[in-house]
């Protein structure tokens, strides 16, 4: 039996949840639909914090995010309905397929909202197929919704937003980046997720390209080389890495088949993703009751989908109530501007002109800051040099202090004489780039936002600049933590003039896995400790430590020992005791022993 | 090779939830009870979920339903995408070789 409902919606993620809430906000019924497990589509696997403004959850990771549109929908009295795929729009009907029940729904819809989001792109190079090459979104889906590394050293494809976001996360993992390849000279995603990874030491291989996966089951290594101007691989510059994961994040495409199947007619507009359907502003296609939001529109971030959502939703409601929404209507297309006055949007803008959906550029300032605050003063330093649509460090500041002039795009300025080094700015910002300096006496101290395991005061760490190069070593001199948002701020001091150049830091263990011992396992930081501590003598090392009291007798770790005693004391090898060499050279079986004494020959 | 996120800084402990035993090629494993057969096989150090018509080995590559790399054959039944599967207490999980023998 064919049901009928008002309004239907095709994706449960960022556009198509503000849909069914701008529908269901006017007293509509609303279905959605989704293919997944889980109501959110990419939002459950998104650990980051959001860029934009507090209206649409800036500073709130998208996981978060997922969940509140979800209770919100529900709240409303959506009605979803998961595990299931749209199978078909037909002229006089649409089909559900209910995967985990294995029955199909046949519905009608006086409205279809479809958010069906986009599909990784995939590229072709030797061996692409062995498994180990993954998207990047779904080795973010594994790691991040089902806690699986799918392995432990990895290659990214591509520096947009996405391979750079997974990059980090990835470092969040515990899983270890190599390098991110990038074939065009510059980064295309923002240069403040660039720099999380940068000051963590993973390199950003501009003009390189991926050429072979190595491996026979699964992928061993790959082979990069860099790329001429017209992108081809350039002989002679091949590079082999040691890897065992290859993430693609080249780009995604629109998922365009329902709206096709709904007769939406569809054009292709590279700018936009490739094929898209055609709409108005108003988010409608060339069918009249059929609207589109999201990915599936353009291919951008979460916060317009949200957005585009929100407009397509309300004009449904409107036609379908009668209601004069254009209020609403009006208020999410000005955020839409808004987001999209910047440079990252220009190739959207540009696309999108070719419908005849003009959306104007520039209005904010550009010109960064140069008052870098006086010195000794414990203040901030924001490295945000990019007009990204974006300003919780404005609306956070407790004092006033920062502003973005007037435009969401603006670049932020500091007044010093009202930032009085709190931090909480340092917490908000979704791009990590906010950092906290003072000058002192003997010192500096550095404040960094820090997402990973923290350390312990008082702790000697090794100190990064922006490329990942250690600079000197410090000491966490303090640690704020925030339980609630999981941004800390770990204040570092740091040698005087390095204040400018240390913006990241790596424990001391984490870098020390040199075994000296190999019988018990005995590492180069252990020896050093315990020579510290004044067993300065290989006999009282290998009582202390038990090295070379293993079967190898001390053959392998010996001299080994004796050295790092020697640049420990500064005492030459030659001056030092050996240490004795006792029986048995070897382990022998006491079975052995027992039998040579029964026969008394040789 | 391939192992659990425990303990992640956003994320926090993994929770601990109930431990289910499936089979995959014969082999008994253990999976969390919101596993995917995806996320299952990869917790378990398996990569390879299928074979190619032609004999190349298959893994997953989207994780989200929609390339259909990922195609498995589950108590007999082929083509499930193990990747928005869930995976369920005994439950048997072959590879698939090429496009599957039809079940009628």
């Amino acid at each position: 039996m064919v049901k009928k409902v008002q309004a239907l919606v095709i994706g449960a993620g960022p556009a198509g949840l503000c849909g069914s809430i701008a529908i269901a906000e006017n007293g509509v019924e609303v279905l959605v639909v989704d293919e997944g497990l889980v109501p959110g589509g990419q939002l459950p696997k998104q650990t980051h914090k959001f860029f934009g403004h507090e209206g649409f959850f800036a500073s709130v990771r998208g996981f978060e995010i997922g969940e509140k549109l979800y209770n919100d929908a529900v709240n409303l009295g959506v009605k979803f309905l998961m595990k299931t795929t749209v199978s078909g729009i037909y002229e006089d009907v649409i089909v559900l397929y209910d995967r985990e029940n294995e029955r199909i729904y046949e519905i009608n819809a006086d409205y279809v909202l479809i958010a069906t989001g986009a599909s990784e792109r995939f590229i072709s190079f030797k061996k692409n197929y062995l498994p180990g090459v993954y998207g990047a979104g779904a080795v973010q889906t594994l790691m991040n919704q089902y806690r699986v590394l799918p392995g432990n050293d990895f290659l990214i494809v591509g520096a947009g937003n996405i391979g750079l976001i997974v990059a980090y996360q990835l470092l969040q993992a515990g899983a270890n980046v190599k390098a991110i390849v990038e074939a065009s000279n510059k980064v295309g995603g923002y240069l403040v997720h660039a720099n999380k990874v940068k000051r963590m030491g993973v390199p950003i291989l501009l003009r390189h390209t991926i050429v072979e996966a190595i491996g026979e089951e699964r992928v061993r290594g790959a082979v990069i080389s860099e790329v001429d101007d017209s992108f081809n691989p350039i002989k002679g510059t091949e590079k082999e890495l040691a890897v065992d994961t290859i993430c693609l994040a080249v780009g995604l495409q629109p998922s365009i088949e329902l709206a096709a199947q709904a007769g939406a007619e569809i054009k292709y507009i590279p700018e936009l993703g490739g094929y898209v359907p055609i709409r108005d502003e108003n988010m409608k296609t060339t069918v009249d009751n059929v609207y589109i939001a999201g990915d599936l529109a353009s291919i951008e971030e979460a916060s317009t989908a949200m957005i585009e959502g929100y407009i397509a939703g309300y004009n449904i409601a409107q036609k379908i109530t009668g209601l004069d929404l254009s209020e609403n209507i009006s208020k999410m297309k000005k955020e839409l501007e808004e987001f999209r006055r910047g440079p990252f949007s220009g190739k959207v803008r540009k696309g999108l002109k070719k419908f005849g959906v003009e959306f104007p550029e520039g209005g904010f300032r550009t010109e960064p800051q140069k008052d870098e605050g006086p010195a000794g003063k414990l203040r901030v330093k924001i490295e945000c040099p990019q007009n990204i649509p974006c300003n919780p460090c404005e609306t956070s500041c407790p004092t006033g202090a920062i502003d973005v002039g007037g435009n969401i795009n603006g670049l932020p300025y500091v007044d010093y004489d009202k930032c009085i080094g709190c931090g909480v700015c340092v917490m908000k910002c979704p791009g990590l780039a906010i950092f906290l300096v003072q000058e002192l006496s003997d010192y500096s101290i550095v404040g960094i936002p820090y997402e990973f395991e923290l350390p312990e005061k008082g702790e000697k760490v090794l100190l990064l600049d922006r490329n990942g190069e250690i600079v000197g070593e410090g000491e966490i001199e303090k640690i704020v933590r925030n339980s609630k948002g999981k941004t800390h701020i770990v204040y570092l001091k740091v040698p005087k003039g390095l204040e400018d150049n240390v913006r990241h830091f790596v424990r001391h263990e984490e870098k020390e896995e040199e075994i000296v011992c190999r019988c018990e396992e005995i590492t180069r930081s252990e020896i050093e400790k315990a020579i510290e501590e004044g067993y300065t003598d290989f006999e009282e090392l290998r009582r202390y430590l038990r090295i070379s009291m293993g079967p190898c007798g001390g053959r392998v770790c010996r001299l080994q020992t004796l050295s790092i005693i020697s640049l420990k004391t500064g005492i030459p090898i030659s001056e030092l005791e050996s240490g004795r060499f006792r029986p048995p050279s070897i382990p022998i079986p006491f079975k052995a022993i027992l039998k040579g004494d029964e026969k008394d020959e040789i | 090779m391939s192992r659990r996120v425990v303990a992640h800084p956003i994320l926090g402990d993994l929770i601990e939830e109930e431990v289910i035993e499936f089979e995959f090629e014969g082999l008994k494993l253990k999976a969390l009870k919101s596993d995917t057969i995806a996320s299952a096989l990869i917790s378990n150090g398996i990569d390879i979920f299928g074979f190619s018509e032609s004999g190349k080995p298959k893994g997953f590559f989207c994780a989200i339903g929609k390339c259909s790399s990922c195609l498995v054959v589950v108590d007999g039944v082929p083509n499930v995408r193990a990747c928005i599967t869930p995976v369920r207490d005994g439950m048997r999980v072959e590879r698939q070789k090429g496009k599957g023998k039809p079940v009628w």
